[in-house]
């Protein structure tokens, strides 16, 4: 190996800062248009991430569904019996049901209404891994008692313990809280309780309304025994259950989080909306590096002509390009970075929306910010590959 | 000794000539655009040699100087730089022959981004000779009287100083040819002045042949020889040395 590149003038470094606030202005143009993909992958990810939340929060590997909802959005609800049925089946420990319905709340600040989501279920069945819910199964044994999620929307109002409201004109108070977040199906946020104050509020809720009761369930949450297999488990219970269930593994590539997922990707816009504009803000990135990596070729044309002249290769000019271009993408990545990670924070705390910066997102985003600052260099380069040295001369 | 080199002297002149020219022809554009420059142009130039071109502007002065210094491709006639023929030769090909001639402009061409010393050794660094680019840098630059100016940016000197340290960059690295188009032309009288008298003393000491573009008439007396170019033909061609002998 040959270190003497080491010890070179550092042109390419030079050039770039020599003008301090052109440095600054420079890295700003890189630094938004980094934010501009973070944010707008954000809102993507966050939308899906969002949507299988819950559902990744259920104590079972099996999970029992209405064939008809295909999707969490869809309150279609099975007969609770099935599940009495699936507990004698081998390798299954047990299986919960589980209860979703929309409600009205009423901002006890406001005394608007809000629609929320109620999840509840049997204080006895462990069906949700939620630490911060099994803390208050005693609080939740009283009527009208509930927990409310302190990721919910701002408009449902303050989010503690011992706030009085209504839900579904009844009085309820708030016991504790635990943290879930909002998705497309839950409204503007989630309240837990159990399955015999959730009949308080939905059994009867006058004609307009579905009327609810024990005799069905929105999922059935199974858990099995410990080397029971998941897809044995699965194939025996489709075989021997009416067709009116469905059968998932909760995880897996066909399974219940997937599917959910999927769903949200194939029948809506968002996929295509956000990757349309993160692509946008990828060649705007383009466009900007561009612009600075030509003017500093177009300010330092005859300068890069004497190189040649000297006897510079067309090589030599390019690495000094693409050098730029690489500390452009680096110093201009890092600042991008961190306003997105506060931007995040802000917009989850705004949305309920479940924002992730995960490694993988901003690696992928780093070499996206690479690529970007590498075909402007490609392109800008070959102006300066077009320098004749003979121009040079004749001023 | 002495003797030896007498002998080589008078032996193989043409081993002596920095540059030979023969015939050569030069056009700009092509097709119907086509536009010759230069024409039929026959040149020796000596080594050691301090030489004047002047001309009419538009006279082709520039383009000579960019032919000599291996800046474009050729393809008529003959033009050899320190023995290698180069018309002919492809572009790629050319670079390496640049790496021998030393080239100052009417403009000083620094980077601004880069310190004195930074600038000179962006030629040294060519060389392969990275380890000692900064000392042979300095020096030079202190030969040129810009000891205490050598870690300035361009933006805090003087034209004149602009001008030498892009002598000492043409310079550094020792070239057997120096091409100059209007070195002094942005300077003032006595600033030019210093410039081509520095130019002077650096290539009669170390057998360099300067060909040196210029409209100034105060400085031809630096010159050995005066050639003119008039529409692209070699108008006349006098030779200084044979009337005011120098000592050297
Ligand atoms: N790149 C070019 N393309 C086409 N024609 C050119 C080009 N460069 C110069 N010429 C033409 O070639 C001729 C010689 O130009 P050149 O620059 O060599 O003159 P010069 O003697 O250096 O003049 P000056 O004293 O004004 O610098 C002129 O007619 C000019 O218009
Ligand atoms: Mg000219």
């Amino acid at each position: 190996m040959n270190f003497t590149f080491l010890k070179r003038v550092p042109l390419a470094w030079l050039n770039l800062t020599h003008d301090r606030k052109r440095f600054v202005t420079s890295l700003g143009g890189v630094a938004f248009a980094v934010l501009l993909m973070f944010v707008f992958t954000g809102f993507m990810n966050a939308l899906y991430d969002s949507q299988i939340q819950l559902l990744t929060k259920l104590n079972g590997e099996v999970i029992v569904i209405n064939r008809l909802k295909n999707n969490m959005f869809v309150p279609a609800s099975f007969a609770r019996r099935r599940l009495y049925q699936v507990r004698a089946f081998e390798g299954v420990a047990d299986a919960y049901p589980f209860y979703i319905s929309e409600g009205a709340w009423k901002n006890p600040e406001t005394g608007q209404s809000f629609s929320v989501r109620t999840l509840a279920f049997n204080l006895g069945d462990p069906v949700l891994s939620l630490p911060a819910v099994n803390e208050y199964i005693a609080e939740l044994q009283l009527p009208n008692a509930a927990l409310i999620d302190t990721r919910v929307r701002p408009e449902i109002g303050p989010t503690e313990a011992g706030i009085v409201s209504e839900l579904a004109d009844r009085r309820i108070r708030i016991v504790g809280t635990f943290e879930l977040g909002t998705d497309f199906a839950s409204g503007n946020g989630n309240l837990v309780m159990s399955d015999v104050n959730f009949l308080r509020y939905f059994a009867d809720r006058g004609p307009e309304e579905d009327t609810r009761s024990f005799a069905t369930a929105d999922l059935g949450v199974v858990k099995l025994k410990p080397g029971a297999t998941v897809e044995k488990v699965v194939a025996a219970l489709q075989q021997a259950l009416p067709a009116d269930v469905l059968v998932l593994p909760r995880d897996g590539p066909d399974g219940f989080v997937t599917r959910e997922r999927l769903y949200w990707q194939e029948n809506t816009n968002i996929g295509f909306v956000f990757t349309l504009l993160t692509t946008m803000s990828f060649f705007v990135g383009i466009i900007l590096v561009y612009q600075i990596l030509y003017t500093d070729v177009a300010d330092h044309w005859a300068e890069y002509a004497t190189l040649k002249a000297m006897g510079y290769s067309n090589a030599y000019l390019l690495g000094v390009v693409l050098q730029e271009a690489g500390f452009l993408s680096v110093l201009g990545f890092l600042p991008g970075f961190a306003v997105s990670y506060l931007l995040y924070n802000a917009a989850a705390a705004a949305t309920g929306l479940f924002f992730q910066m995960t490694s993988e997102r901003v690696v992928n985003l780093f070499v996206a910010t690479f690529v970007m600052c590498l075909v402007s260099g490609v392109v800008a380069v070959r102006k300066v590959q077009s320098t004749d040295p003979a121009e040079v001369f004749g001023g | 000794m002495v003797a030896t080199i007498s002998e080589q002297n008078s032996v193989s002149v043409a081993k002596e000539l920095a540059i030979k020219i023969e015939h050569l022809n030069f056009y700009f554009g092509t097709g119907e655009l086509r536009k010759q420059v230069l024409f039929d142009i026959s040149l020796d130039l000596p080594k050691g040699q301090i030489v004047i071109l002047t001309g009419p502007s538009g006279s082709g002065k520039t383009t000579l100087l960019t032919l000599l210094g291996a800046l474009r491709t050729l393809h008529e006639g003959s033009l050899q730089v320190l023995g290698k023929e180069i018309v002919g030769l492809p572009d790629k090909a050319l670079i390496p022959i640049r790496r021998n001639i030393g080239f100052i402009f009417q403009a000083h061409n620094l980077f601004e981004s880069l310190s004195a010393s930074q600038n000179v050794e962006t030629s040294v660094e060519l060389t392969r000779n990275i380890g000692e680019k900064r000392q042979l840098a300095v020096d030079m630059l202190g030969q040129l009287g810009l000891s205490d100016r050598v870690d300035y940016k361009p933006n805090a000197l003087s034209g004149g100083q602009k001008q030498r340290v892009a002598i000492a960059r043409a310079m550094v690295n020792r070239p057997k040819i120096i091409l100059a188009d209007e070195p002094t032309a942005a300077l003032d009288k006595a600033s030019g002045r210093d410039v081509v008298t520095l130019m002077r003393h650096f290539c009669e000491e170390a057998g360099t042949t300067v060909l040196m573009v210029t409209h100034d008439n105060r400085i031809l007396d630096v010159a050995d020889r005066i050639i003119n170019l008039v529409d692209g033909r070699l108008e006349s061609d006098s030779d200084l040395e044979t009337q005011t002998s120098r000592i050297s």
